[in-house]
């Protein structure tokens, strides 16, 4: 026993020192590219045009598919296949909801919405071979799976019916355009600027992230970090901890961090949607919240509770009502020729004109931010 | 049974309080634990005070409350030689019946009970295959879990549950300050030692982890014996369940991750010899706080919390190896 004491003492020396030099990173290393500061924002609009030449020196070429030998609709009434990851869970209700939003504006667009009721690629693969044989215009998916839905897009494509992807995208070549919800850098600016709307700029914040090894939040922090040090360098990063996908786990991180760093910590980033409601679960149990709030991504019915508390004032995501709207748009285009490849924008309605990026993407614009004055409009 | 107890017993008391039943008590997991429990607490409290603050205490208590009270359980079975690795996955379908039943409205009291019930049944299933058909538990309890996780996905579709009304939350109470997992702990953990130590059934899931057939020999039936522990166990994860359900406004509809290991974990490192047999719930209890003050101490530390892993790991291969030296010894002693 003795023995056995003696090395486990030993054992935690050799181990405390890895410790100190192996801190958690959670971030990348792919550069950064933060977006302006909401002050610069009027100037940049102005000069907008230079800058971005030089910016983006070769704007990525078009690398998406082309159906073969579509039929010439242009005006005419067409019918689409909404096909979302499943039917059945709010998130999507209100893609469709956008969907539909914009075949009433058009009036020469049927949306058909069909799909299966459990996220899984292999239905969706069924519906989409179901629906070229029996007929339709246009196939608008979200994948479940990028690499396993891209065969079955492509038959579509060389079947002659257009493809156009949104929320969740396939091979680029396996369909035409895909309409992206947002960038890194456009959540990252509405994050930061979100928390300091809140705490001020010479604030201590921490980070409760996924885990440290998530891509996506590696990238949303790796932007929040590069667009905080351009705009507000008085910002404070104290620490960044993971918490899994895992409620008890980033209720349990906030609760630490709060009693670690007492009344200096002013916010808390939660940056996914299970971190979301925990951290600002414990800030609420823990009656903190005049202190310390959260500011995160998450939805807005996981949220409602604490953003009309107080304890998460702001919550950042895009809207999915918008998505699916600027969608139906985009196929419009698409089908009218009036969005072929090389453009650099295009029409959507009452979103106005959205831009084209990363070669055969439409953006949907800057992220919506979730309030007090707003989260009774979202049922997500 | 009850002339080995009596043996037992007359020894104990002829060393009355001798310098040998000391050594025994200081050497007993239970108080080497509880030792490290207070030294790394020191170690973390003299590095940042702030750790000391009653807020932070109360809230690792409050966290360890329903692991602890998901070790009871978990203690007995691991003490009849068996083990249930499906708890984690139990736990969070019970999570989701409990909110399930209080979102639509029906009474409090039975979006209460309705998880301790369903854990009781589940887990009466399990050992009724363990015990009367003879399925070893690890494999039954590793179906278990995948059926629950698939079933769990299946059923709600990761769908979040919100709206529950306010009565609901019973482990955000605060009697006289102190969280309402912290009483269903003490309490749980007091109970089921006693029951442990003093009833016959209680004694005698020791004589079936220990030995089968001395038990078997001495009238025990190791059947009734199993189902009940499984029962009890189900009774005990229900309320973890009820517990960990009951602290979040919102709940999440899937598998809290890991969540089984560190139940286990709990236990095991609390003294509970997997070999069974041996083991009480007051170490289980013990190594559940142990495990929680390891993690805030490592954020307040700022050590990476990717290291908790390992340390939890390396914290059950050394208890069990000392547990394994421990019996060796016992057993040499035995031979001279």
């Amino acid at each position: 026993m003795k023995k056995l004491l003696v090395s486990l003492i030993l054992l935690a020396m050799l181990v405390a020192p890895l410790a100190a030099v192996l801190p958690a990173k959670a971030q990348d290393d792919l550069p950064t590219n933060p977006l302006a500061c909401p002050w610069e924002e009027e100037e940049a609009a102005e000069a907008e045009e230079g800058e971005e030449a030089e910016a983006t020196e070769e704007p990525m070429e078009y690398n998406g598919g082309q159906p073969v030998n579509p039929p010439d609709l242009k005006g005419k009434p067409i019918r689409v296949l909404d096909l979302p990851k499943l039917i059945g869970i709010a998130y999507f209700a209100a893609t469709t909801k956008g969907l539909n939003e914009a075949a009433e504006e058009l009036g020469n667009v049927t949306i058909i919405t069909d799909a299966p009721t459990e996220a899984n690629v292999d239905d969706q693969i069924t519906f989409i071979e179901n629906y070229v044989t029996q007929g339709i215009d246009v196939i608008a998916f979200a994948s479940n799976d990028p690499v396993a839905i891209s065969p079955a897009l492509r038959r579509a494509l060389q079947a002659g019916v257009h493809v156009i992807g949104f929320d969740a995208d396939s091979e680029p070549d396996a369909r035409e355009w895909f309409v992206n919800q947002a960038t890194f850098n456009g959540m990252a600016k509405a994050l930061i600027d979100s928390m300091v709307e809140e705490v001020g700029e010479d604030a201590n914040v921490a980070i409760v992230t996924s885990s440290l090894t998530a891509p996506n939040q590696n990238r949303w922090i790796s932007e929040m970090l590069a667009y905080a040090e351009k705009c507000y360098p008085n910002l404070n990063f104290l620490e960044t901890v993971p918490s899994e996908e895992d409620q008890q786990l980033a209720f349990q991180r906030a609760q630490e961090l709060v009693n670690k760093y007492g009344e200096e910590l002013d916010g808390i980033f939660a940056m996914s949607s299970v971190a979301g409601p925990g951290v600002a679960d414990a800030l609420t149990q823990m009656g903190v919240c005049d202190q310390t709030i959260s500011v995160g991504i998450s939805t807005p019915n996981q949220m409602r509770p604490f953003i009309k508390n107080g304890c998460a004032p702001k919550v950042v995501l895009w809207n999915p009502i918008d998505l699916g709207y600027a969608t139906t748009y985009v196929i419009r285009a698409v089908v009218d020729g009036e969005l072929v490849p090389g453009d650099t924008e295009v029409e959507a309605g009452r979103l106005g004109t959205l831009p084209v990026i990363n070669g055969s993407e439409i953006l949907l614009g800057p992220p919506t931010v979730f309030t007090v004055d707003n989260i009774d409009d979202f049922d997500f | 049974m009850a002339a080995t107890s009596k043996a037992y017993k007359s020894q104990t008391v002829e060393s009355g309080f001798s310098l040998r039943s000391l050594t025994h008590l200081l050497g007993s997991q239970e108080f080497i634990l509880l030792m490290s429990i207070l030294a790394l607490s020191l170690v973390v409290y003299s590095d940042n005070p702030r750790f000391g603050t009653e807020r932070n205490l109360l809230n690792i208590l409050s966290n360890a409350s329903y692991i602890a009270v998901g070790a009871i359980g978990m203690s007995m079975v691991i003490i009849t030689g068996n083990i249930d690795v499906s708890v984690g996955s139990l736990i969070g379908v019970l999570a989701t019946i409990a909110g399930q039943l209080a979102v639509h409205d029906y009474p409090i009291w039975m979006a209460w009970t309705a998880p301790i019930l369903a854990a009781m049944v589940v887990e009466g299933f399990i050992g009724f295959l363990v015990a009367y058909l003879r399925i070893p538990a690890i494999v039954v309890t590793l179906g278990m879990m995948s059926i629950l996780k698939g079933g769990l996905i299946l059923a709600t579709g990761g769908a979040w549950i919100y709206d529950i009304p306010q009565e609901f939350f019973l482990a955000q109470r605060q009697p006289y300050g102190i969280p309402m997992p912290i009483y269903f702990m003490v309490t749980l953990v007091i109970l089921a030692a006693l029951w442990m130590h003093y009833s016959p059934t209680g004694r005698a899931i020791y004589a079936v982890g220990g030995n089968a057939e001395a038990a078997r020999l001495s009238g025990i039936s190791e059947k009734r014996t199993l189902m009940t522990v499984f029962i009890l166990h189900g009774f005990m994860i229900g309320v973890a369940g009820l517990l960990f359900a009951t602290q979040f406004t919102t709940i999440q509809s899937t598998v809290p991750p890991g969540l089984e290991l560190m139940i286990i974990t709990a236990a095991v490192v609390g003294g509970v010899s997997i070999l069974g047999g041996s083991g009480t719930v007051i170490g289980a209890m013990l190594g559940a706080i142990l495990i929680r003050v390891i993690q805030s101490g490592m954020i307040f530390l700022n050590v990476s919390a990717y290291w908790l892993q390992a340390v939890q790991g390396i914290l059950i291969l050394l208890t069990v190896l000392a547990d394994i030296l421990r019996r060796r010894r016992q057993a040499a002693s035995i031979g001279k």
